[in-house]
């Protein structure tokens, strides 16, 4: 239950940042949140994880949604996904929650001394 | 140790973040890029929902509110208070929807492309500058800024431009942006004048003189002038043979000493012989309105973003719709109340090569009309992303710079080491003059005086107007040739071989009100050998030019929709011509290849999109020319020479059975002119039996042909369009190939109210965004043959269901 408080916290702070500030910020956030929450750090890739996948999932599905556009079929064959939009989903979701995770690993390990 | 250990996944972050943020290769960023907040997700536009919507943008620099309509194929209806407010809002409108293809195209114009892709980038972006592109595009603005009128549409276009890339921020770049990982840069007036430069490079940088030069050392000038004759055996020129001349020529200079040159090793791009066009003008005679209706369609090469932009442009004076090009103001083609205007290109030689004596390896001086001369420099600076700066020297005679020296490779291998390259896109000019006086011309006086101030690349300018008059005026600045001065290249040491002076524009080749009431061009030969100067002796094959000529002179009661027609005419005057002598010289053929000739006999000579014939025939007509050419004018690397021309060979199957260009010479055996039609006959089987498998469905032209709209970035299938199912060919009027075609298709009827009727097309959409429904939402009306009605506004606040987002753009 704790851990999914945490990734909620980490969902609404990424939107923020997402929104305000450069791509990356949401990785630095990540880290910071963790370390000042004093995270887990046995679940804290796994927290940091979902927490960008979902974030990043949801966000390209509520855009696609908003502008359904030709754009997602065109990405997933820039992209070498033989144009398999869901597969596209998938990465985007994946890199995100990778991306999140390391640094959420990352600031909780910085803590544990 | 514990820090250590404690900070190392930190490291790894910090390394993951980095390598996320950054381009490898080809790869984008690819954290940057996937990011929802940031990357290609934000670049979805939702489709046109039908409904009006209205909204209110602030730009800086306008003197009053200017009012843009868009109507559903997006094209923006632009009414401005003043000239300064149509330009300013052409440059932010266009930018919006073609922002980025407008800074590659210049890119790459000015020799930048290093500096986006990296070190691959080099060769092509120093062969544009050694030909002189900035320089050239220095000089036009030169000549730009002489016309006030033209200097305050060219800063407040640029203005324009720049007032978008201002309101972006890095999250709303467009997609290409995002993919090549960078920025924009701000927007400069002579970015204009390079992009208008550029179109010389498309349209007239073809030159053979090296390949011909080879030629004259390998078999003489008796052969060299047989095989590649000054005129072609058929040809229907563009002014109608027998029209009057209306000017007394000047006298033409004296030729040159013959000069056989070097030769050998490299030269310029050969040019496309797919690149042409076509447009005509019909009299009110020959209407069922009883007023001109005119049509054009350019080819080019197509791509997606388009190369063509449409919008209608209002201000006092002025309500002109039709094709822009994106990073230039003003309607390149189009009309107004009053006329209408197209363009074809003209295939004059206007690029001569001059080689080069200088005096030591410093370079300084070189040796010209019995003295030394000085050379001038220029240095040239590449940046290349992830490289330092390259910088470039390169030397100047008075003809222009030497664009290879003798020791160097050139970027493509059939341009001339060791030679400086005299070229008319080195001119002082004012083409934007012309257009924007095009786009205000009321009659064909306006016309005619409009055309005065254009230069390069020179077109043929086709003409309608409401009063009743149809013209066509080949159009530029033509260098004063003796005959034949270029056609190989030239000793740079001899002045009576420097071009002297220019053609006088009132002698340009022109015809006005014919009496066999039309006007056509598609890049055949501008007059026939009658006319008193000199301007080239190889232009585009006679083929298209010799079908509309033929359609138009039976046609009659002529409407938009028969022109329409026209433009999408399929039918293969070649095949007509040329299959009763081959067929004549078949003997004992396989299985295979009498199923081939049944096809071909069966066949309606019409390269229609299913067509097995027009492949067949298509093919054949290659493999022809291979095996009757390639044993004497070989693509050798090292002396690469032309080819004589389909029409020559048609000549000589004809009439010069026995000539000795008939055997291959790379047999022991003597072939006659059938064995070698027979060879070729049995290379076209083989090859399409080989490609596409046994004869069949499979061998649709279309198929065969594969003709594509490929995005600006190499490669980058996944925004183009392929493998579209059209028709035509390079010899037909429906001028589509492979990689060209009619970029832009438009036919307008004039009206005496004022109202013209407009249709026009191209294989595209108005948006450069790979994330909107207009990137390419004209490509399957295009393909089909059909056209948009065009809609000519008065004012913007007219009705009309087809409008849909209002924008009020305000100081």
């Amino acid at each position: 239950m704790k851990h999914l408080i945490y990734s909620i916290i980490l969902v609404v702070i990424g939107a923020l940042v997402g929104i305000y500030l450069p791509w990356y910020a949401m990785g630095l956030a990540f880290g910071l949140i963790a370390f000042v929450l004093n995270m887990p750090l046995k679940s804290s890739f796994l927290t940091g994880f979902l927490a960008g996948f979902v974030l990043w999932v949801v966000s390209a599905l509520w855009l696609d949604l908003q502008h359904p556009s030709p754009l997602p079929g065109r990405m997933a064959q820039v992209f070498p996904l033989k144009g398999n939009v869901f597969a596209l989903f998938v990465l985007t979701g994946v890199l995100g929650g990778l991306f999140s995770g390391i640094w959420t690993w990352a600031g909780a390990r910085l803590r544990q001394k | 140790m514990k820090i250590i250990k404690s900070a190392f996944p930190l490291v790894i972050a910090l390394f993951l973040t980095y390598a996320m943020n950054q381009s490898w290769g080809t790869i984008p960023p690819i954290g940057k890029i996937f990011s929802p907040f940031h990357g290609f997700w934000m670049n979805a536009e939702s489709p046109d929902s039908g409904e009006p919507t209205e909204e209110t943008l602030q730009i800086q620099g306008l003197h009053q509110p200017v009012q843009v309509v868009y109507d559903e194929m997006g094209v923006p209806h632009v009414f401005a208070q003043d000239d300064h407010d149509l330009y300013l809002a052409q440059g932010y409108l266009t930018a919006k929807d073609r922002l980025w293809q407008m800074e590659f195209q210049t890119h790459f114009a000015g020799g930048r492309i290093s500096e986006i892709v990296g070190e691959k980038g080099i060769a092509s972006d120093q062969f544009q500058r050694r030909m002189g592109s900035v320089y050239g595009a220095e000089k036009s603005f030169e000549g730009m800024q002489q016309d006030p009128a033209a200097k305050m549409a060219l800063e407040a276009y640029s203005a324009g431009v720049n007032a978008y890339i201002g309101s972006l921020s890095d999250r709303q770049l467009p997609l290409e942006y995002k993919l090549l990982n960078y920025r924009p840069e701000p927007w400069t007036p002579i970015k204009s004048a390079l992009f208008l430069k550029n179109m010389s490079f498309v349209l007239a940088s073809g030159t053979d003189d090296l390949k011909m030069t080879n030629i004259l050392r390998k078999y003489g000038r008796e052969v060299a002038e047989d095989l590649f004759p000054n005129y072609p055996f058929q040809e229907s020129p563009i002014i109608p043979v027998g029209s009057p001349v209306d000017f007394k020529p000047v006298p033409i200079p004296a030729a040159p000493a013959d000069f056989t040159g070097l030769g050998s090793s490299m030269s310029t791009p050969e040019k496309d012989p797919n690149i042409g066009s076509n447009n005509w003008a019909v009299s009110g005679n020959k209407t069922v309105s009883g007023l001109p209706i005119l049509a054009n369609d350019p080819h080019l090469t197509l791509s997606l973003p388009s190369i063509w932009y449409q919008m209608q442009l209002v201000a006092p004076g002025v309500n002109v719709y039709g094709s822009t090009m994106p990073g230039t103001p003003n309607v390149i083609i189009g009309f107004n109340k009053n006329v209408a205007w197209g363009v074809t290109n003209v295939g004059s030689d206007v690029l001569d090569w001059y080689q080069v004596k200088f005096k030591d390896a410093s370079k300084q001086e070189y040796w010209h009309d019995g003295k030394w001369k000085k050379t001038s420099m220029r240095i040239e600076t590449f940046k290349i992303k992830g490289k330092k700066d390259m910088v470039d020297t390169i030397f100047f005679t008075h003809h222009g710079p030497v664009v290879y020296l003798s020791h160097e490779k050139p970027f493509r291998s059939n341009i001339p080491v060791g030679h400086a390259l005299r070229w008319i896109a080195h001119e002082k000019s004012q083409e934007l003059t012309t257009f924007y006086q095009l786009n205000r011309a009321k009659n064909y006086e306006d016309y005619k005086k409009a055309l005065t101030f254009y230069s390069a690349p020179a077109q043929n300018f086709v003409f309608a107007s409401n009063e009743g008059d149809i013209a066509l005026w080949v159009n530029g600045k033509f260098p004063l040739k003796s005959k034949l001065q270029g056609k190989y290249l030239l000793d740079g040491t001899d002045a009576a071989a420097d071009w002297q002076g220019f053609i006088p524009q009132a002698h340009n080749p022109h015809v006005l009100n014919p009496v066999r009431g039309f006007v056509s061009s598609a890049n055949q030969f501008s007059t026939d050998p009658s006319y008193p100067y000199y301007m080239g002796w190889q232009y585009a094959p006679s083929e298209r030019g010799r079908r509309i000529n033929e359609r138009l002179a039976v046609m009659e009661k002529i409407t938009m929709d028969s022109l329409r027609g026209l433009q999408n005419d399929n039918f293969n005057i070649r095949a007509r011509e040329l299959l009763p002598l081959l067929f004549a010289q078949v003997k004992s053929p396989t299985a295979a290849q009498s199923k081939a000739l049944a096809a071909l006999k069966s066949w309606n000579l019409v390269n229609s999109p299913e067509s097995v014939g027009a492949t067949i025939f298509e093919n054949w007509v290659s493999t022809l020319q291979n095996c009757v050419w390639d044993d004497e004018f070989s693509a050798d690397e090292k002396v690469p020479m032309s080819r004589p021309s389909m029409d020559r060979t048609i000549q000589m199957i004809k009439s010069e059975p026995t000539a000795r260009w008939w055997d291959d010479t790379k047999t022991p055996a003597k072939e006659s002119m059938s064995d070698i039609i027979m060879k070729s006959l049995q290379a076209n089987v083989d090859t399409l039996v080989k490609q596409h498998g046994p004869q069949g469905p499979e061998w649709a032209w279309y198929k065969h042909k594969q003709t594509g709209v490929r995005h600006l970035i190499p490669g980058m299938d996944a925004l183009s369009r392929l493998n579209i199912p059209i028709g035509g060919g390079g010899t037909i009027v429906n001028a589509s190939t492979t990689k060209t075609g009619p970029s832009w298709r438009l036919v307008v009827e004039l009206s005496k109210e004022g109202k013209p009727k407009a249709y026009g097309v191209y294989p595209g959409g108005q948006s450069g965004n790979p994330g909107s429904s207009h990137y390419d939402d004209l490509i399957d009306t295009w393909a089909k043959g059909e056209l948009k009605p065009l809609l000519y506004l008065e004012s913007p606040d007219q009705k009309s269901n087809r409008l849909r987002k209002k924008i009020t753009l305000s100081k």
